[in-house]
């Protein structure tokens, strides 16, 4: 998978005098360009616009560098990339020929030092397009606006979403697990496996009025505080966001990126679990 | 202040959930659906504290006609009232909103000691500091939350789209100072119904009138509700009345033949309600895995996954046909 650019601007690199607290501007023409390589790490690297070599490739972790105004420096539009990790600082300026938009850029590109899955908005009137030109023509990617998107944008903005971290739009489920968890699919199993019921007993709620039995796990099974249960776990799942929760049942943490996902991590599990018992 | 934000979270509406509620305020009053107003059914109930009149409008209805003060009887807000009237300032915290509109107005209600502190704190504050105090009673709220499923797997703040599981509207009446009087959380004051006959039925003959004539101004079919009747416990009642009669060497005759069938009734209604709420309250992440787990064992889960997939297909054909939106 090739690099992937989330934003860029036009930038140059400003660099400290020794020994004081002087920040020299560098008059080279340059970008700002930030990338999720192929390593699925965040880049954010230094292009210079008149030769197109890279001159600074730094890799960020998220939530450690974040990009700040320098207001001492005259003129507004210095800033300094600075880490909580190092004392590694890089200064730049903003190049864009507008100084109108340099807030805009600041401010997504903290949000994606912040947080690298986050999308960045641009307001309505400017171009969805990064400025500075690169050879990626990653311009599409950085398309997200709330009010008075048009169609394509919008399409482009679920193939990103799609594209970015297996998450899937709400858009119409495919199956829910309140049609597998069914009195119809789960008695007739109950009575074909007898020993399941008591290894069921467990996770039954330990406060029930009376002790459990098959009767007892059919009449919760068919409760709607159950189905109820089963449809917010669905819901849950839909989002993508249970990888962590899905860990403490001894599954992958893709497992907990959908429905789908969920039930193939169990049909693994269940076949890894039989071959243990026949050895 | 957003749900979210406040830490309450939604509960059900149902009378195991209420008085499960009440029992931990230590109130020993209970929760019963009422099925219907006449006079027969509810004189089985007696003695009735509160009425809770619960409702939601349906999508297709148009915008909510105001009818509290339509029932032609001398209604009017009382800006006045001296009583206990408390603001909705936090939708989830409807449900026990609405159950301290009535408890306050309760006099001498028997409870546990923290409500009696709440209420004395709130001595002759205004309707809305009311609502913030107990909006930020910690030990309410956890008694709210307590009745909800577990929040390992909240939907709060994950940002999906609400379905129309929202929060049920609340409306309380009941007897205050010789009036009916109606508790509405997002209103500014109670409302005053009018004088009451204390005799034959009481209020609730007054309190029926306004109920039914409110009904009355929602089109038909555009309302969901349903009635509770917050009333004393009966079970210690009958149950001391029997041991009564068999005392009495009457344990055979056809009061206490009566008695027993109420007794068993009631029994066994506290059973499904302890049911139902413990069944709530578990977190059946375990058990759901379990359960499909034994069911790939099984092999089951191939084939239960294609019906699901199928199942799927024809509930969304079916309402592309009527036109509704899936998230319903």
């Amino acid at each position: 998978m090739a690099s992937a650019t989330i934003l860029a601007f036009k930038a140059g690199r400003a660099f400290r005098r020794e020994g004081t607290n002087f920040v020299d501007h560098s008059s080279e023409k340059g970008a700002i360009i930030l990338q999720k390589g192929e390593d699925e790490l965040l880049h954010l690297i230094w292009r210079n616009r008149s030769t197109n070599e890279v001159e600074e490739d730094l890799i960020l972790f998220p939530g450690d560098a974040s990009f700040v105004k320098i207001p001492q420096v005259t003129g507004g539009r210095s800033y300094v990339l600075k880490f909580s990790s190092s004392n590694q600082r890089h200064f730049f300026w903003m190049q864009d020929a507008s100084i109108s938009r340099d807030d805009e850029f600041v401010k997504n590109l903290n949000l994606v030092l912040e947080d690298p899955d986050r999308i960045p908005v641009w307001q309505i009137g400017s171009s969805s397009q990064p400025q500075a030109s690169t050879s990626q023509a990653g311009s599409s990617r950085s398309a997200a606006a709330p009010s008075g998107t048009t169609p394509e944008q919008l399409a482009q903005l679920r193939s990103l979403v799609q594209s970015m971290s297996g998450n899937v739009p709400q858009g119409e489920p495919e199956l829910s697990l309140n049609d597998i968890l069914t009195p119809e699919n789960l008695i007739p199993l109950f009575r074909s496996h007898p020993d399941l019921v008591p290894a069921l007993f467990p996770h039954l709620p330990p406060d029930l009025p009376t002790q459990p039995s098959e009767e007892v796990m059919q009449q919760i099974i068919s409760s709607p505080q159950f189905r109820a249960a089963v449809r917010n776990f669905d819901q849950a799942l839909r989002t993508g966001m249970l990888g962590g929760l899905v860990r403490g049942l001894g599954l992958p943490e893709e497992a907990g990126t959908g429905v789908e996902a969920f039930l193939r991590a169990i049909q693994e599990q269940a076949s890894g679990e039989d071959r243990m018992e026949t050895d | 202040m957003s749900d979210e934000e406040s830490g309450w979270h939604l509960t059900e509406s149902d009378p195991g959930v209420f008085t499960e509620l009440l029992k931990s305020l230590g109130v020993p009053y209970i929760v019963d659906d009422l099925y219907s107003l006449d006079p027969d059914s509810l004189a089985a109930l007696q003695p009735i504290r509160a009425l809770v009149f619960l409702f939601k409008w349906l999508p297709q209805s148009d915008t909510e006609p105001d009818p509290s003060l339509s029932s032609g009887s001398g209604a009017q807000y009382d800006p006045d009232f001296p009583g206990f009237f408390a603001h909705q300032v936090v939708n989830n915290a409807c449900a026990t909103l609405a159950v301290m509109n009535a408890l306050g107005n309760i006099p001498s209600l028997p409870s546990g000691p923290q409500l009696q502190e709440l209420f004395s704190f709130t001595t002759g504050m205004d309707a809305q500091t009311r609502g913030l105090v107990i909006t930020s009673s910690d030990w309410l709220r956890e008694a709210h939350n307590a009745l909800s499923p577990p929040s390992a797997i909240s939907l709060d703040g994950l940002g999906l789209p609400k379905t129309s599981e929202d929060a049920y509207h609340f409306i309380v009446y009941m007897p205050a100072m010789g009036c009916v009087y109606e508790f509405d959380g997002l209103k500014s004051h109670p409302i005053r119904h009018g004088v009451y006959e204390e005799k034959g039925e009481g209020w609730i003959a007054k309190a029926r009138e306004v109920v039914e004539a409110r009904i009355a101004t929602y089109p038909q079919g555009s309302l969901e509700f349903s009635l509770l009747a917050l009333r004393e416990d009966p079970l210690p009642i009958i149950q001391s009345r029997l041991k009564q009669l068999q005392d009495a060497g009457r344990g055979n005759d056809s009061e206490a033949a009566e008695l027993f069938v109420r007794l068993s009734n009631e029994n066994s209604k506290r059973e499904r309600w302890a049911f139902e709420n413990s069944v709530r309250r578990h977190n059946h992440l375990g058990f759901i895995h379990a359960l499909l787990v034994a069911m790939a064992k099984a092999g089951k889960l191939q084939p239960a996954a294609e019906g699901a997939r199928t199942k799927m297909q024809e509930r969304i054909a079916r309402r592309k046909e009527v036109g509704m939106d899936l998230d319903e």
